[in-house]
């Protein structure tokens, strides 16, 4: 019986795959001169047909983004903000006729993670260049392997040791940040508390487990000690931490006129909501975490609450209106996402570079072009990159606060 | 201000409670440590997130408690039937079901992000007022109710296991489930019990920590892990130890965070953890056995 199946097998399988064969040996041996010559031609202008191709093949790019982890609905935003871009760009015309085709992988907001992906789009897709994620912890391990690929990664990693060496201060060549850094976003926070507000005795509150956390809090407390303010307390709370009705406490014995948060929006509802409690009453300052969907997660009423927004989302006129609102529709979103328009600007300052190359999969050449990156234009306005830091030199930040009925009010733009 | 910090402790240390005791009851019979118990929470949260939303007018706290721990005590003996239920028929040796847990943790917090994503989902202000004032001391209007339901939960638990019938089969099945069973005590029974009294706790302990917290995937696993070092400290499988740890757990957290700082907080409290296991490895309660996973 065994040997009967066995049979049946072999002939189920083995006669196609011996008849597939034949008709290929057949076309390879034919030994007629007239079909040898139609053979050549036809070869010749495969390859012609091949050069063709080869020159109209699609441009590979890499896109690494937080897709699952602490950051997935900024990561899954910045996905897509890279993908309908991508697809902007071929609708018109793509790079000099070619394509782009991007791939994403996720990072997770890890490190490793990170390093994992990026080897892949590196060494097996061998894409021209990658677009990175917003966050810093996953492109700090690629300040690094970046120069030995030659490989350009444009992103908005906002922590400038993701751009410059701490220590040397000498820019990493192949990392270029598309939105203002931490300092330069915290600078422009403490300068408008210091100066619209008039406030000067500042507490802060930050999770010191979170890079971005950190990078926005010291910088932050290093304006205000340097212009005239004071820190009357510095708080933390880890990733490990649930509760802060300690820290609120001793903040609120301090009496600060403001306090600065600094984590991604669910901790910073969290932490808003244990100042209330605690008692305070006064201004709350906050990076762009502090952004929607903030106000739904609070649970104590919103007021004097000043944020830092990257675009003028709920602003018809603005530029980058029209997609958040596609964004909006075509995934189901109750509101806008900065990060759309990130992945949206990243895509832009790197096709700018490919635009102008000779050959737009060149590392190197990429990498002398996106540092002269001028004027670019984004969703809302343009980039100018310092060649120097590879961050932008030109684009401020607007302050924002939430009007009694939570909605987004932009309240001015202020220059780095 | 250490009467705030006082407060504040016990509050916190009453969240922990409820989920170490869901812990250690578990342990008392089965043997193990339950982890799939901050999936259990973290799905719960999830649930009573969506019942408050989908309902109109907005149900009372009180409806939206008992219909989650009704989900948890479900989704308890799904868990006991398709996971732990097998094992136990199969005799197989306590590491498969220290294993399975962790699998059905994992499980039930992927499925969660699958179909939530991480994002945090908060519970709408449910009180006019979130605090109120007593001389210099504020109370948090939640952490109030979360204490009071959670001490009315741990004394009636104490009560039913140690003046009942039914509680008088546990503790047998927990000394001894075999000559239990020669007695005529149905075990299953006393487990599905066990299984039931978990659920309700993971129901209640997920509304709270979605009304306190804000309600995602991890909650429930983030929280597990002091749930579990007061487990340990009170000594596993016993009631009493694990709340009078998690209370003072609560508080420890809460005056070191407040003297130290968070960061320094955390490595005090697994240096005190360390300690016990090297110290009184029987925990608070004085009970040690030698079966923990």
């Amino acid at each position: 019986m065994k040997k009967f199946l066995l049979i049946c097998l072999l002939v189920v399988f083995v006669l196609p795959l011996a008849a597939c064969g034949g008709n290929e040996e057949v076309s390879e041996t034919t030994g007629d001169e007239t079909v040898v010559e139609e053979v050549e031609e036809e070869e010749v202008e495969d390859q012609e047909t091949e050069e063709e191709e080869v020159s109209a093949e699609p441009i590979l790019i890499g896109s690494i983004q937080d897709l699952s982890g602490p950051a997935a609905e900024a990561g899954t935003a910045n996905a897509w903000g890279v993908e309908y871009a991508v697809q902007y760009i071929n609708d018109n015309g793509g790079i000099n006729g070619r394509m782009l085709e991007v791939i994403t992988f996720d990072c997770k907001n890890d490190l490793n993670e990170g390093i994992n992906v990026y080897r892949k789009l590196v060494d097996e897709y061998e894409v021209a260049a990658i677009i990175g994620p917003p966050l810093s912890n996953p492109a700090s391990g690629w300040v690094e392997i970046s120069e030995e690929d030659e490989m350009p990664i444009v992103g908005h990693f906002m922590d400038e040791m993701c751009t410059t060496d701490p220590d040397t201060g000498e820019v990493y060549p192949y990392m270029f940040l598309a939105e203002p850094s931490c300092s330069t976003q915290s600078d422009i926070m403490a300068k408008f508390a210091l100066e619209d507000l008039g406030l000067t005795s500042f507490a802060t509150l930050y999770n010191t487990g979170n890079a971005f956390a950190v990078a926005h809090a010291k910088p932050f407390m290093d304006y205000v000690t340097a212009n005239g303010g004071e820190i009357v307390a510095e708080e933390t709370f880890t990733w490990a931490d649930t509760d802060y009705s300690a820290q609120a406490l001793k903040i609120v014995e301090q009496n600060p006129e403001a306090v600065f948060l600094s984590d991604y929006t669910n901790q910073a509802s969290l932490a808003y909501d244990f100042l209330r409690d605690a008692g305070f009453e006064g201004v709350i300052l906050g990076a762009n975490t502090l952004s929607l969907p903030f106000p739904t997660l609070v649970k104590n009423d919103i007021y004097d609450v000043y944020f830092l927004q990257n675009y003028d989302m709920m602003n018809p006129e603005a530029g980058g209106y029209e997609l958040f609102q596609t964004y909006m529709a075509e995934e189901g979103s109750e509101y806008p996402k900065g990060n759309v328009a990130f992945g949206w600007d990243a895509v832009h300052v790197l096709v700018a570079a490919m635009l102008q190359a000779s050959d737009p999969t060149d590392g190197a050449e990429l990498r002398d072009l996106l540092e002269q990156t001028d004027g670019v234009e984004l969703a809302e306005g343009t980039i100018t990159l310092d060649p120097a830091t590879h961050r932008p030199s030109n684009m401020g930040m607007y302050i924002a606060e939430y009007d009694e009925n939570d909605n987004i009010s932009i309240l001015t733009y202020i220059e780095p | 201000m250490a009467l705030q910090l006082t407060i504040n402790g016990i509050s916190v240390g009453a969240i922990y409670a409820l989920i170490a005791v869901g812990f250690a009851v578990v342990f008392n019979i089965m043997r193990f440590s339950n982890f799939a118990h901050g999936g259990m929470i973290s799905a719960c949260a999830f649930i009573s997130f969506f019942f408050q939303r989908a309902i109109e007018p907005t149900p009372p706290l009180y409806v939206t408690i008992i219909f989650t721990a009704l989900c948890g005590v479900i989704i308890a003996q799904i868990i006991n039937t398709f996971g732990f239920h097998r094992i136990r028929k199969n005799n197989s040796p306590k590491l498969y079901y220290f294993l399975m847990s962790l699998t059905f943790a994992i499980l039930i917090e992927q499925i969660l992000t699958v179909f939530f994503g991480t994002n945090m989902y908060g519970f709408p202000s449910i009180f006019e007022h979130e605090t109120f004032a007593v001389g210099p001391v504020i109370f948090k209007t939640m952490n109030m109710i979360i204490l009071g339901v959670s001490i009315f939960m741990l004394v009636a638990l104490i009560l039913l296991i140690e003046k009942t019938k039914v509680g008088l089969a546990i503790r047998a099945v927990a000394i001894d489930s075999q000559t239990s069973r020669l007695m005529g005590i149905n075990s299953n029974i006393i487990i599905t019990t066990i299984f039931v009294i978990a659920g309700v706790l993971a129901g209640v302990a997920g509304v709270f920590l979605g009304v306190q917290y804000g309600v995602y995937p991890s909650l429930g696993p983030s929280m597990m892990l002091k749930g579990f070092i007061a487990s340990i400290i009170g000594g596993l499988g016993s009631l009493r130890g694990a709340i009078f740890a998690a209370i003072g757990l609560g508080l420890i957290e809460i005056f070191f965070t407040y003297l130290l700082g968070a960061t320094e907080t955390t490595v005090i409290m697994f240096g005190i953890l360390l300690g016990f296991l090297f110290i009184r490895p029987q925990g608070i309660a004085g009970k040690f056995t030698e079966d923990k996973i």
